[in-house]
């Protein structure tokens, strides 16, 4: 049997290309329909369930298989099923995992095959390769890809990109800013076979295992990831038995077809027009002084789009770069977003969009420029994109949530055995934005990741870490009609010494940027204690939250007081980037509050029983609740929070009053 | 200025990077207006360069480039058939 490579896919925005002459896939008449995708509708769409159903088994079954803490409680980590190369690797289905790798998949996959060589592939493969400027994110990101044969056809791929808890590199784990090339980045891998016939290569593994921190744990992962694989081989064959290859085929078009047109229409819905937005990142860690501007302009006319990043900034010279892949993964999660989209993620959904993108901008880096932190500047473009169409969505824009800063650290304990913590400590956690909706959530990932938070119990475990406080601050929420999320305060004491990174690409502003009348949220900054004797006699416990205490803390990434180290709009600028890395002594305690997420609509339209609401549960105070709102709230909500009430008379005053002066 | 500790009370924007874009004549095969430009731009399965029109966004023509663009690992200048 050969496979009809006719039916792939058209240059879609080509006038010769526009998919079923224009038309809805509901409005095909049935007889067109299955002669185009090979099966009805009801067929496709079972089959298209089916793909997710396969993601779903495949990540259950590494979840189960996995040792490292990165995968099993992370969830760093995603899947992905791809049609055959007759179909241009298209990919109708990922798992709902980090999405960062969504948009990734359809690519690394056809990168590392074609290079790979599709005729020396055959069933029982397994090909491996983690080069970021082929395959996108970092190179712990190791992208796997199992060929599948039906019959003797090549019909399918199933992969998994896994991140792996080491990749060789100068920091233990990999993380830091720092780095200066790829050599220091640490171990690329190009496209190679990592399993013939379903048993591992010798000289494949014995490349990587000896060459990586951790190899009893990376080995193992290794192995459970091809017989996750091997189980979603299975599944596919089971789908290929009961429906056949040409409806199999067929549905693989249909999913990326259908997702196509969600974003199309969602296009079609809004004004043709240039819309334009940007992110600034801080700085790297080579220079505090400059900083990175992502810049987008999204030219839009009817369905189509192209989204351009001329005018972007240089690469950096230290590792917060981004390799292009990275792009189309953040472009596709801003859609989403902007669109309130449920549309289903494949490779589809970037169809009717071009993308202008530069090369050596600091999200296009080339080798050797460094990549490790890719999520700095994808996730900045992701911004700069969202940003753009806020200008142009009014009261259906998005506003911005938190940046996430993270925290990395290693050591050694007293028996000698090494330790790595990775982006559990940090600012991790964080609010959402406000939206036309309703308030925003608080304690969320950013926007772009989608990741777990291990338990508190487990990362203690894991490492000579305690997790001291996480909890939401007071007045940090950007004020709106709708209010964003507040922002998370945590405090870690690292029980032995430690080398840390560190790296927040935010630290001047807050990224919580409010819409539609709006406010920003508060912006929050990274300081230290190191173990220094009298501060931990007068803080054996808890590190208090007023500002007397930051004054003998060291300021790692925040605009704050020279003198007093507390947090102002109008102080000196501290890096993240001033230490590569940071060595504490054992009792070090290190605080990270991230930014507030931003608001929605003006604040003084916001109902004042929401406010009292507000008031009552800790994310506004008194003062804020009569100073960002207008709204006077008499009580004592720490004593008495449901004798709270709201002073009708002094509230419409004030806010009259207030109203004036600021011109509403 | 940078100062002591990683501080910092001015900034610069560094250098911005621009993609070429070359004029190409004739007319846009969908509306008719002379604005078609070749550039190279990353799409739903991979790069390709295209010829544009800067009015409607119709693509005149597209040709596939590498999978990963212009960037050539060094062993491709090698031929495949020199290779094991």
């Amino acid at each position: 049997m050969t496979i009809d490579q006719s039916l792939s896919h058209e240059a879609p925005t080509t006038v010769a290309g526009e998919l079923h002459g224009g038309r809805l896939l509901r409005d095909l008449p049935d007889d067109e329909f299955l002669a185009h995708y090979q099966g009805d509708r009801f067929t496709m769409s079972i089959l298209a369930a089916r793909f997710n159903y396969v993601m779903e088994h495949v990540c259950s079954h590494l979840l189960r298989g996995a040792f490292s803490p990165i995968i099993r409680e992370y969830y760093d980590f995603s899947a992905g099923l791809a049609g055959p190369p007759g179909l241009d690797y298209a990919t109708a289905a990922v798992a709902k995992t980090l999405p960062v790798f969504f948009g990734i998949m359809r690519d690394a996959i056809a990168a590392t095959v074609d290079e790979f060589g599709v005729g020396r592939i055959r069933e029982g493969d397994l090909l491996v390769c983690n080069d970021s400027y082929r395959v996108g994110t970092h190179i712990n990101d190791t992208c796997f890809v199992r060929p599948v044969f039906y019959h003797g056809e090549l019909v399918s791929f199933v992969a998994i990109r896994g991140h792996m808890l080491d990749m060789g590199g100068i920091v233990p784990g990999g993380f830091s800013a720092a780095l200066n090339s790829k050599y220091e980045v640490g171990l690329t891998l190009p496209p190679m076979l990592l399993f013939r016939d379903d048993k591992p290569v010798k000289s494949t593994l014995s490349l990587i295992l000896d060459n990586v921190r951790f190899g009893d744990i990376i080995l193992p992962d290794l192995l459970s990831i091809h017989s996750a694989l091997a189980e979603g081989e299975r599944l596919v064959h089971e789908s290929l038995d009961k429906y056949g290859i040409d409806a199999y085929l067929g549905a693989v078009r249909y999913a990326c077809d259908a997702s196509a047109e969600t974003i199309r229409t969602s296009f079609e819905a809004l004004p043709d027009g240039e819309y334009v937005g940007e992110d600034v990142m801080d700085c790297d860690a080579a220079d505090p002084d400059t900083a990175y501007k992502i810049a987008v302009t999204i030219k839009k006319r009817g369905g189509r789009a192209e989204i351009d990043l001329t005018g972007t900034s240089e690469s950096a010279k230290t590792s917060i770069n981004c390799a292009w892949p990275d792009i189309k993964s953040v472009t596709a999660m801003a859609l989403k977003y902007v669109f309130k989209s449920n549309v289903p993620f494949t490779s589809g959904i970037l169809r009717h969009v071009d993308i202008v993108a530069p090369l050596g901008t600091v999200v296009t880096a080339q080798a050797p420029t460094p990549v490790m932190m890719y999520f700095e500047a994808s996730f900045a473009l992701g911004r700069a994109i969202m940003n753009a169409f806020a200008n142009v969505l009014g009261p259906e824009a998005i506003a911005g949530g938190t940046d996430a800063p993270t925290h990395y650290a290693h050591g050694v304990l007293p028996d000698g055995t090494p330790w790595v913590e990775m982006a559990t400590c940090g600012g991790m956690m964080g609010p959402f934005g406000a939206t036309s909706i309703g308030d925003a959530d608080s304690g969320e990932t950013n926007y772009f990741t989608n990741y777990m938070l291990p338990p508190i119990e487990s990362i203690e475990l894991n490492s000579p870490v305690m997790l001291m406080r996480h909890e939401y601050l007071v007045d940090t929420a950007g004020p709106g009609t709708h209010r964003g999320g507040a922002a998370t305060l945590k405090d870690s004491q690292w029980l032995t010494a430690a080398t840390a990174t560190m790296v927040s690409s935010h630290g001047r502003y807050s990224t919580g940027t409010g819409v539609y009348g709006g406010r920003d949220g508060r912006a929050g900054g990274v300081w230290y204690w190191n173990s220094i004797e009298d501060f931990r006699a007068r803080h054996p416990f808890l590190v208090p939250t007023d500002d007397a205490v930051y004054a003998s803390s060291t300021p790692v990434a925040a605009v704050v007081d020279p003198e007093t180290h507390v947090l102002d709009p109008k102080g000196t600028f501290y890096s993240w980037g001033q230490e590569a890395l940071y060595d504490t002594d054992p009792g070090a305690v290190w605080r990270y509050l991230v930014h507030g997420g931003g608001g929605w609509g003006d604040p003084y339209e916001r109902d004042p029983q929401a406010v009292l609401r507000d008031v009552r549960d800790g994310y506004v105070s008194i003062a804020g609740a009569a100073e960002d709102y207008g709204v006077v709230v008499l009580g004592d909500p720490d004593n008495d929070p449901e004798g709270l009430v709201v002073d009708g008379a002094a509230t419409a005053s004030l806010r009259a009053t207030s109203g004036m002066a600021s011109g509403r | 200025m940078s100062g002591q500790n990683g501080t910092s009370t001015t900034r610069r924007i560094a250098p911005p990077i621009e993609m070429t874009r070359e004029q190409v004549a004739g007319a846009c095969p969908s509306c008719g207006a002379e604005a078609l430009e070749r550039y190279p731009v990353l799409a739903e399965n991979g790069w390709y360069t295209v010829v544009k029109c800067q009015r409607c966004l119709v693509s005149a023509s597209r040709e596939r480039l590498d999978h990963i663009g212009d960037v050539q690992p060094l062993v491709a200048s090698l031929e495949d058939g020199d290779l094991y």
